[in-house]
């Protein structure tokens, strides 16, 4: 119970810190997506399991957040991946820091390659090849600089609130 | 692996769903009841995170002024810092009511009914999308696939309309297209594409016609005014595509508009029934500087600085049409 709530207020507000705030700042390249982040935290501390059902329906706010503009569904299936991925590292033992910079890396790529090659599939003019590797390159680059404060942090909070089992 | 044979029957279970709502999307077009449902409800959250995140970009920048106070004259550097406070906030107030005078002042050489508003949000979708969210929506009068602009121009079209907030494409993205006009004598037409990370591209309609460094465009009316009206300014030319074995000749722009940093705009609810061609251009190619706007008397408060906004509560709109 209470790490669902943790989740949900975590969710929003990496959704609104990115859509008020990030975005906003005009950084070079199109700047990190801490959704992505938050989603390979909490695979990587609480397992597959909790990592897809929560990369889905983050990704779900995050299709009908205004100002998206892309068929519904798209970050959510791309989302459920990541954090399916991130869940199967959460038991490797003795994880390092190198560990979690990797996990965060496939799992930024994985989520614009998936995002983008749906979007292909559906017909989205916006999805050209120089597009796919500028995002590509931006995603990976700025989220595995965040990586180390924000994984850490939210593997803490998580634990705190971990079920009794 | 713990759980792993569990997990993967829920990520194919929710692979599925995922795919379905694509397609469903897909089909409709767009736009289904669940986006209505995140307008209506994400739009007033996204309008308070962004009523707490303006601040904070003053605060920030304050951050570095922020000295010891244990010298003799703390008082009198406690109060110089509360004076700066004040100056650095009264800056923001003063950018606002300048992009603001700028929107009313184009408005009002156009006699062009708007609605004034301010960016609240941008989006991005992992970099894809070029588009924003703004603080007003079909309480004001706001429809989709209506022409907003700022004082510089062009900025986009509504996209999504929900009870208090919009969403709005802008010029740059991959999915913008307008028809465009070149002014002058020679009146050609043709269309203004966004290019994403790519710059905007003006390809002109016709054989007959040239384009040249430097030849200006302006919006060419859409049927019923929808979703452009006519005579706003886009940009200008800077640079003509070679197109050997093509029909149609087309170059790079460089818009008025600033897409990046778009914050104070209009969105035009009604146009006269004519507007003077190329009455709303800046004058040389280049857009020309802004002009200084009058000394605000604003306070130290970061309130809205102007009665332009409707940021907060409901207000009518404002309707410049007693300028020429």
């Amino acid at each position: 119970m209470r790490r669902s709530l943790l989740t949900v207020a975590v969710v929003l507000t990496a959704l609104l810190l990115q859509a008020a705030v990030v975005n906003r700042l005009q950084l070079p390249g199109t700047g990190p997506d801490l959704l992505v982040l938050v989603v390979v935290a909490f695979g990587l501390a609480a397992g597959p399991t909790y990592g897809v059902v929560l990369g889905f329906f983050a990704g779900l706010a995050a299709d009908v957040l205004p100002p998206a503009d892309h068929s519904l569904g798209r970050l959510a299936l791309a989302l459920a991946v990541v954090g399916y991925l991130a869940g199967l590292v959460e038991d490797v033992e003795e994880r390092s820091v190198l560990t979690t910079v990797a996990v965060v890396a496939i799992a930024s790529g994985a989520a614009v390659v998936l995002y983008a090659g749906v979007g292909g599939l559906v017909g989205d003019h916006r999805i050209t090849a120089s597009a796919v590797a500028h995002s590509l390159a931006s995603t990976v680059i700025y989220d595995v600089v965040l990586a180390p404060f924000v994984v850490p942090l939210l593997a803490v909070a998580v634990r705190r609130t971990e079920p009794a089992a | 692996m713990r759980d792993s044979r569990r997990a993967r029957l829920i990520l194919a279970m929710l692979l599925l769903t995922a795919f379905t709502l694509i397609t469903l999307d897909y089909r409709s077009g767009g736009g289904g009841p669940l986006r209505s449902i995140g307008n209506a409800v994400f739009g007033p959250v996204e309008r308070a995170a962004t009523a707490v995140a303006r601040p904070i970009g003053s605060f920030f920048a304050s951050l570095g002024h922020l000295s010891s106070y244990k010298s003799d004259n703390n008082r009198l550097k406690a109060q110089n810092q509360r004076l700066l406070e004040q100056l650095r906030l009264t800056d923001a107030d003063r950018a606002h009511l300048a992009a603001a005078e700028k929107l009313l002042n184009l408005a009002g050489r156009a006699q062009f009914r708007i609605v004034a508003a301010r960016v609240i949000a941008y989006g991005s979708s992992l970099g894809f999308e070029s588009t924003a969210t703004i603080d007003v929506g079909s309480q004001d009068g706001i429809t989709s696939n209506q022409t907003v602009i700022n004082g510089d121009g062009l900025v986009g079209k509504t996209l999504d309309v929900g009870p208090s907030t919009s969403t709005i494409l802008l010029g740059n993205d991959p999915e913008f297209t307008a028809g465009a006009r070149l002014a002058g004598p020679t009146q050609s037409i043709g269309h203004v594409d966004g290019g994403g990370r790519n710059p905007i591209t003006f390809t002109l309609l016709g054989t007959q016609a040239k384009l040249a460094v430097g030849d200006r465009l302006v919006t060419f009316a859409s049927i019923h005014d929808r979703p452009f009206v006519p005579e706003v300014p886009i940009g200008h030319i800077v640079r003509v595509e070679p197109t050997p074995g093509q029909l149609f000749s087309s170059g790079v722009v460089a818009p008025y508009v600033d897409y990046s940093s778009v914050d104070v705009v209009g969105v035009v609810v009604g146009v006269p029934r004519t507007i003077k061609r190329d009455s709303l251009l800046p004058a040389s190619p280049t857009p020309s500087p802004s002009t200084t706007p009058a000394s605000p008397s604003g306070s130290g408060s970061p309130s809205p600085s102007a009665s332009i906004s409707p940021s907060p509560g409901r207000r009518s709109s404002p309707t410049p049409s007693g300028s020429p």
